[in-house]
């Protein structure tokens, strides 16, 4: 969710009424907000911990600053002069630096900065602290920088800020004249423009910072006591790694090094004919090391399972992916490895068992149930409760109690996140329609959760109809479930009227689950991503089509959004443009194509 | 649930005997409450047979998964429990996942315990912190949601629990699932002391129970021992007589 800091407080009242922003803005540059260090200090004293202080300066000197990052206390710092770089280094908080822009030189200035936020304000008049006036958004869409570290200002009030919000996704929206009536701040205003930035419902849509781990009604932590403990220390070790820069950096310098990321958003030319309606782009998560976009997130969870201290890493596997991924992780970070696998799947994936086996991961075979991925999940969590000191669980899906939906969402958004950049830069816009497979989810959420406040931008998920809806043989949860509890979360399931969860059935391993991640549930249920359903036969005439169109032979599991965004493009015309999520490559699934697709090679 | 706390200031220890509803057919159930009481237990509790059940290990795993082949219902349990005419003298505890309560509605849940005459309720996978979406309906309809706790509980989080336990705590003695073992550790004589030591109810040892020496072990440190794997594959085996020394080495104030 966006955070929102308000600038310029110089009295008490307005202090309190801005304890609900993330954010609080004293500025000690000359302007007739002005404050000196000691009421900082003391209107400081006003605000909850949670809330940052950060100081404003103007080509200020170094010990000024440092005096009063020391005595406020002061959590950031926000130049808004002609600092140099050097300086930057010098100030021991994070710090936010300011840009006025009027065109795209400055956009290209900022892109540049080495500050841990950038704020972007439209040019000011009379000091240089900001101006109160709106720039012109549309430069920044098409900037390569990072919405993370984007704090946007300038004019922004109640009735502007959800705009600049759906266009730019920034990480904070800093208001300050917006709040104030005759030149000075205004509580009401203070507290209903806060309203307006959390309370937003597309926002809410993102929004996943709630201590309970609930995404609307779905989510939360059902679990077997002795499990309680390892699920909370995972949350609070998780919330403090995705603050840290170290951990961050960390794990991005694995994502290029090893993964080979970014990905690249091809341009699917013969796609686009054949189908002949809007432009296609395909996500290539098909290219990363391993196969699949699963390693995005088992990178990630390896790195924090070492953070805590813990060298004993679990995971169940449906398709394989997860599990070669894992082993591969694990065998570069040096971790002991088990990973469960139904023994239905092992028939059906041996590549990847073998695969697994030669990277030095233990393969646990379930024989249990209906011996598919549902399976190995409770056969990996019966094994972390009773290993749970010193083993992680590494979850494979954007499922399991909190904080596994919200962890491995933000893992695998870096597919999203790359996608946003590479369609602006390619095509200057958003794009119409995005698709991507799902199983418990987790491509889907990465791919969808950078654009899911782009209220312009349709989301289709994909599920598996097996052997059609109506059928009993099938996947497709959303469409088919009804609401209960499995594996930790409030979900929704594929279950008999007394509870009883039933078996899934897919072609596809990967998306042989009857369960599906909460926040897709709740994405659902708020209306702002629409899941349909592809059988069996649909994806394997997709696998068809892209291979011979593109020269990409998809997994399986991609297959199912090829099939549905060939049904979504026949509704669009040529000025529209689709991008679908390939998750993975189908080289593990040569045997079941070579057994379904004989006759036709 | 009364009668379990006049145990304890007795210095008698509790033995709760657990079994798989419907294992060997649901016509079976009603023998076998029969039978445990007349072998002295203190209590009996009733697993429901579910699809996914993480807690437990591989013997009541199976015979749950047995009772679901019966076509075993939570509905069906509490029907064939509200139709009991016999002497009924013990509190009957009902022990189910989350997931059959949710989809039963745990309002007509609750009612529905009622009128089996179900006295309190354990639901494994409902942690503390979202007993909410139950409890208020087994409050209302005088039943017991039975606390759990564990070597992993944590200290602020004992607390917690234990100010809310009623009738008695389910102290789990492994962190593991349930099932036979063969050792108890000095760490669980340990937990049961700091947990009795804090507990307004009587505290009774659980998970992994299934042999006389562990009921020598722990016997000064808790209320009361809870057996289930044990009993389970006795009925199973058809040898549910060899359970008895078990019991009475409980039961007994001094067994031989």
């Amino acid at each position: 969710m966006t955070k929102v800091k308000i600038c310029g407080l110089q009295e008490e009242v307005h202090v309190r009424a801005a304890s609900a922003a993330d954010a609080a803005g004293f500025v000690f540059a000359p302007s007739r907000r002005r404050v000196t260090v000691e009421q900082a200090a003391h209107l400081a004293d006003e605000l909850p911990g949670s809330v940052e202080k950060i100081g404003v300066f103007v080509n200020a000197e170094l010990d000024e600053v440092l005096a009063a990052v020391r005595e406020v206390p002061l959590t950031m710092v926000q130049l808004h002069g002609d600092e140099t770089d050097e300086f930057i280094r010098s100030i021991p908080v994070k710090v936010i630096q300011a840009f006025s822009v009027r065109d795209i030189e400055d956009v290209k200035k900022l892109e540049k900065s080495i500050a841990d936020y950038v704020l972007v304000d439209a040019p000011g008049i009379d000091f240089r602290g900001g101006s109160g006036r709106t720039f012109d958004w549309s430069l920044l869409e098409k900037s390569s920088i990072d919405p993370a570290r984007l704090i946007v200002a300038g004019g922004l009030d109640s009735a502007n800020v959800g705009q600049a919000i759906g266009s730019l996704a920034p990480y904070m929206v800093d208001v300050s004249s917006g709040v104030e009536t005759k030149g000075k701040k205004d509580a009401d205003k203070i507290k209903s423009f806060i309203k307006t930035v959390k309370g937003d419902s597309m926002q809410q849509a993102t929004g996943t910072e709630n201590v309970t781990g609930f995404f609307g009604r779905f989510g939360g932590q059902f679990v077997p006591e002795t499990l309680m403990k390892a699920v909370k220390e995972l949350e609070a070790a998780y919330a403090e790694a995705k603050e840290d820069a170290d951990f961050q950096a960390d794990y991005h310098k694995y994502l290029k090094e090893y993964v080979g990321r970014e990905q690249p958003l091809t341009y699917a030319a013969r796609l686009t004919e054949a189908w002949g309606g809007p432009k296609v782009y395909l996500k290539r998560e098909d290219l990363n090391h391993t196969g699949a976009h699963k390693i995005n997130n088992a990178i990630g969870q390896a790195l924090l399972a070492i953070r805590m201290g813990k060298r004993k890493i679990v995971a169940e596997t449906g398709a394989g992916q997860h599990g070669v991924a894992t082993a591969t992780i694990c065998a570069l970070l040096d971790l002991e490895c088990v990973i469960f696998m139904g023994e239905e799947d092992i028939r059906r994936q041996q590549l990847n068992v073998f695969r697994m086996k030669l990277l030095g991961a233990k393969v646990e075979s379930v024989t249990k149930g209906s011996a598919t991925l549902k399976d190995a999940v409770n056969e990996a969590l019966r094994y972390w409760v009773t290993n749970v000191e010193d083993t992680h669980y590494l979850i494979g899906s954007a499922l399991g109690p909190h904080p596994f939906p919200t962890m491995v969402r933000d893992f695998q958004s870096v597919i999203g996140r790359e996608t946003r950049e590479q369609i602006l830069d390619k095509e200057g816009r958003l794009p119409d329609v995005i698709l991507a497979c799902v199983g418990g989810g987790s491509n889907a959420i990465g791919m969808f959760h950078p654009f899911v406040g782009d209220e312009s931008v349709r989301l289709i998920g994909v599920e598996a109809a097996g052997e059609g809806v109506d059928t009993a043989r099938h996947a497709a949860t959303l469409t088919k479930g009804t609401e209960g509890v499995l594996h930790g979360a409030y979900m929704k399931l594929l279950q008999d009227e007394n509870g009883q969860v039933q078996e899934a059935h897919s072609i596809s391993a990967g998306l042989d689950y009857p369960g599906v991640g909460p926040e897709h549930v709740h994405l659902e249920d708020i209306g702002r991503v629409e899941y349909k359903a592809v059988t069996d036969e649909e994806a394997l005439a997709s696998v068809i089509k892209l291979s011979r169109l593109e020269g990409i032979i998809p997994a399986l599991e991609s297959a199912h959004a090829v099939a549905e965004a060939e049904k979504a493009a026949a509704a669009m015309g040529p000025e529209e443009i689709l991008i679908i999520c390939v998750s993975g490559r189908g080289d593990k699934d040569m045997a079941t194509y070579a057994e379904k697709l004989e006759g036709l090679a | 649930m009364k009668r379990l706390k006049d145990l304890k200031d007795n210095g008698d220890k509790a033995f709760v005997a657990y079994i798989m509803a419907g294992d060997g057919g649901l016509d079976k159930l009603r023998g076998q409450v029969e039978y445990l009481q007349t072998t002295g237990v203190t209590a009996i509790e009733i697993g429901i047979p579910f699809s996914d059940p993480v807690a437990d290990g591989p013997v009541i795993e199976e015979a749950g998964n047995r009772a679901l082949a019966e076509g075993v219902t939570l509905d069906k349990v509490l029907l064939e429990m509200e139709s009991w005419d016999f002497n009924l003298k013990i509190p009957l505890i009902v022990m189910t996942y989350l997931n059959p309560v949710i989809r039963y509605g745990a309002e007509r849940f609750a009612e529905s315990c009622k009128e089996a005459g179900v006295s309190a309720v354990i639901i494994p996978d409902l942690p503390f912190e979202h007993q909410q979406l139950v409890e208020p309906y087994l409050k209302k309809t005088g039943i017991t949601l039975i606390q759990l706790v564990t070597l992993t509980t944590t200290e602020n989080r004992l607390e917690d629990i234990l100010a809310a336990a009623e009738g008695f705590v389910y102290a789990v003695t492994v962190t593991g699932i349930t099932g036979v073992r063969d050792e108890m550790t000095q760490e669980v004589q340990e937990f049961m002391k700091t947990v009795r030591s804090k507990s307004p109810v009587p505290v009774y040892a659980g998970f992994g129970i299934s042999k006389t020496e562990h009921i020598e072990m722990l016997r000064d440190d808790v209320d009361g021992f809870i057996v289930g794997s044990a009993i389970v594959k006795a009925f199973h085996d058809n040898k549910i007589e060899d359970i008895e020394p078990l019991i009475h080495a409980v039961t007994q104030r001094n067994p031989v």
